[in-house]
C-alpha cells in the first residue's frame, strides 16, 4: 500500500504510528513536499488482518525464534510446551520487531507490548474464577484496560476498576 | 497524477522480500523430504486421520523415516492417537523438533499447544468479532510455521492430514507445490462418494496435482467371532468410482473397533494386531502407496531408496 499526496504528486512517508487502542491503529502519512499529513485509522478487524499476515511492513527478512507467531498467537496455551531447553521469548533478537515497521512492524510491537504487564498472584486468581471459555476474552479486556491507563501491573485494584465491566 | 507502478520501490514495506523468505525457508525445510503426500476426504467423518495413523505406522514399521503434520487445526487428532499429547517441545539448531511417537514416527500438531482436552483454538485478538475475516489466515500461518520450523530431518515420507473440505488441497498446494500427490478417503457410503468425487476432480483436473489412490474406509464390519462379513452401508461403488475418474483403488479397509480403541490410547493398531483383516488391508494399502510413489520417482529401483 502506498499513499500519494495529490497536490504534490509525490508519495508520502510515514512519520507515526499510535495504538492499538482498543484495537485501533492510527498510522500518520505525511507528504515530503508541502507537509500535508493524514492518519489512516483502522479497526480492529483490520488491525487483525494485518497481524494475521506475519509480515512487518518494512521490516526485514530475518528468521524470528522458530513458530513464534504461533506461540504468540494462541490465546490459551500449555505453560510447558517446550522443555527447559528452549529459549523463551525474552531471551530472543528483539531485533526484529524493532525495525523501522512502519504499520504491521507497529502492529506487532504493540501487542507484543501486551506481554509487559505483570499480572499479581491475587489477579491472577480472580481471574481464575472466570470459566475457561472466557478466560481468555477477559484477560485481554483487562490488559486492554491496564493498557489504556498506562498500568505496568494488574493487581487487585485494576481487577475492581474492571469489576463491573466483566462482573468478575 | 502517479500511480502505484510510478512510484518506485514498495513504498518501504519489504513484503515481497519477507513473502520469498517464508517460501524459500519452507522449501529448504522439505528438500530433506522425500514424498509428501496429503490425506483428504473432501466429507468429514470417514475416518481419515485413523487412515494417516495406520499408514504411516505401517510405513514406520517397516523402518521408513515417517512423520505426520495435523492441518487439521480445529480438530487435531493426530497427538492423542499417535499417543504424544503433553510431550514437551525442544528446539533443535533450526527449529523444533517435533514429537516423537512410537517407531520413531514424527508428530507436529497444534494439540501439542492447548492447555487441556476441552481447550478449542482461539487466536489472540483484541475482538473475536467478525473472526472469519482472518481467522483461516492464522490458521495458514501455523500450517506454515509447523512445516517450515519443525526440524523434521531426513524423512521418507511426511503425511499431511488435511481437514475435510475440497478447498483444503489447493491452499496446501500454494504452501506446498512440490506435494508428491494425495490420497482420498472415503466410505461407502452414496453421500461421501458424491463428495469425494468432487475432491477428485479438484485434486486432477483444476491442480493437475497426482491422486496416489482411493480407500475404501469401513467397508464392512466383520465378526470378531466367526468372521462373518457384513456391510455397513448399502452397495459399495467406490472401486467404480476410482474407475470412473481414472484413479488408483488402493483397498478397502473393514471396520473394526479395535481401530478406535488403538487410537483412544494412542498405540498403534498394526503393532497390537497383526493378523486381522483390517491390519492386512492396511498393510496392502501401504504397500500400494509404496508402489506408486516407486514408479513415480523412475530411477528407484529399490523401495528402501523411496
Amino acid at each position: 500500500m502506498k499513499f500519494l499526496c495529490v497536490e504534490c504528486d509525490e508519495p508520502m512517508k510515514l512519520t507515526d504510528t499510535k495504538g492499538p487502542d482498543d484495537g485501533s491503529m492510527t498510522v500518520v502519512f505525511s507528504c515530503p513536499e508541502c507537509d500535508r499529513k493524514i492518519a489512516m485509522l483502522t479497526n480492529q478487524m483490520e488491525t487483525q488482518m494485518v497481524r494475521s499476515l506475519d509480515v512487518k511492513i518494512g521490516g526485514g527478512s530475518a528468521q524470528e525464534e522458530p513458530m513464534a507467531a504461533i506461540r504468540n498467537s494462541l490465546a490459551q496455551k500449555r505453560d510447558d510446551i517446550f522443555s527447559s531447553s528452549m529459549h523463551s521469548h525474552e531471551e530472543t533478537d528483539q531485533s526484529e520487531s524493532t525495525s523501522k515497521c512502519p504499520f504491521t512492524g507497529a502492529v506487532a510491537d504493540a501487542f507484543e507490548a501486551s506481554s509487559e504487564i505483570v499480572w499479581t498472584r491475587q489477579a491472577e486468581e480472580r481471574l481464575g474464577r472466570i470459566p475457561p471459555f472466557a478466560r481468555s476474552m477477559a484477560r485481554q479486556g483487562v490488559e486492554r484496560h491496564a493498557r489504556e491507563r498506562g498500568y505496568k501491573e494488574i493487581d487487585d485494584a485494576v481487577m475492581e476498576e474492571v469489576r463491573d465491566q466483566f462482573g468478575m | 497524477m502517479k500511480t502505484y507502478r510510478d512510484i518506485v520501490g514498495d513504498g518501504g514495506s519489504n513484503i515481497v522480500e519477507q513473502v520469498t523468505a517464508q517460501k524459500n525457508r519452507l522449501k529448504a525445510r522439505m528438500d530433506s523430504v522425500r514424498h509428501i503426500v496429503a490425506v483428504m476426504s473432501g466429507k468429514g467423518g470417514v475416518g481419515k486421520s485413523s487412515v494417516v495413523v495406520n499408514l504411516a505406522s505401517a510405513l514406520a514399521l517397516q523402518d521408513y523415516s515417517v512423520g505426520i503434520l495435523d492441518a487439521d487445526i480445529n480438530g487435531a487428532s493426530m497427538a492423542k492417537m499417535t499417543g504424544v499429547r503433553g510431550q514437551a517441545l525442544e528446539t533443535g539448531e533450526t527449529g523444533v523438533m517435533p514429537a516423537m511417537a512410537a517407531r520413531n514416527l514424527k508428530v507436529m500438531s497444534i494439540d501439542l499447544f492447548l492447555p487441556d482436552d476441552s481447550t478449542p483454538v482461539i487466536w489472540d485478538a483484541p475482538t473475536q468479532k467478525d473472526a472469519y475475516t482472518w481467522r483461516g489466515m492464522m490458521e495458514t500461518k501455523a500450517i506454515r510455521e509447523f512445516l517450515s520450523d519443525t526440524e523434521w530431518g531426513e524423512l521418507d515420507f511426511l503425511f499431511i492430514d488435511l481437514p475435510p473440505g475440497t478447498d483444503k488441497l489447493p491452499n496446501m498446494l500454494d504452501l506446498l507445490p512440490q506435494m508428491t500427490g494425495t490420497i482420498i478417503v472415503t466410505i461407502p457410503s452414496e453421500l461421501s462418494q458424491f463428495v469425494v468425487g468432487k475432491s477428485i476432480r479438484m485434486a486432477m483436473e483444476l491442480l493437475r496435482t497426482p491422486v496416489i489412490g482411493l480407500v475404501e474406509n469401513m467397508s464392512a464390519y466383520m465378526c470378531s467371532q466367526c468372521g462373518h462379513e457384513e456391510k455397513l452401508f448399502p452397495g459399495s461403488m467406490v472401486e467404480e468410482l476410482a474407475k470412473r475418474h481414472h484413479v488408483p483403488y488402493l483397498g478397502r479397509i473393514p471396520f473394526d473397533p479395535r481401530v478406535a480403541v488403538c487410537a483412544d490410547e494412542g498405540s498403534f493398531f498394526l503393532e497390537k494386531h497383526g493378523d486381522l483383516p483390517a491390519t492386512i488391508a492396511i498393510e496392502q494399502i501401504a504397500h500400494r502407496v509404496g508402489e506408486f510413489l516407486k514408479q513415480q520417482r523412475s530411477g528407484d529401483t529399490d523401495l528402501r531408496r523411496l
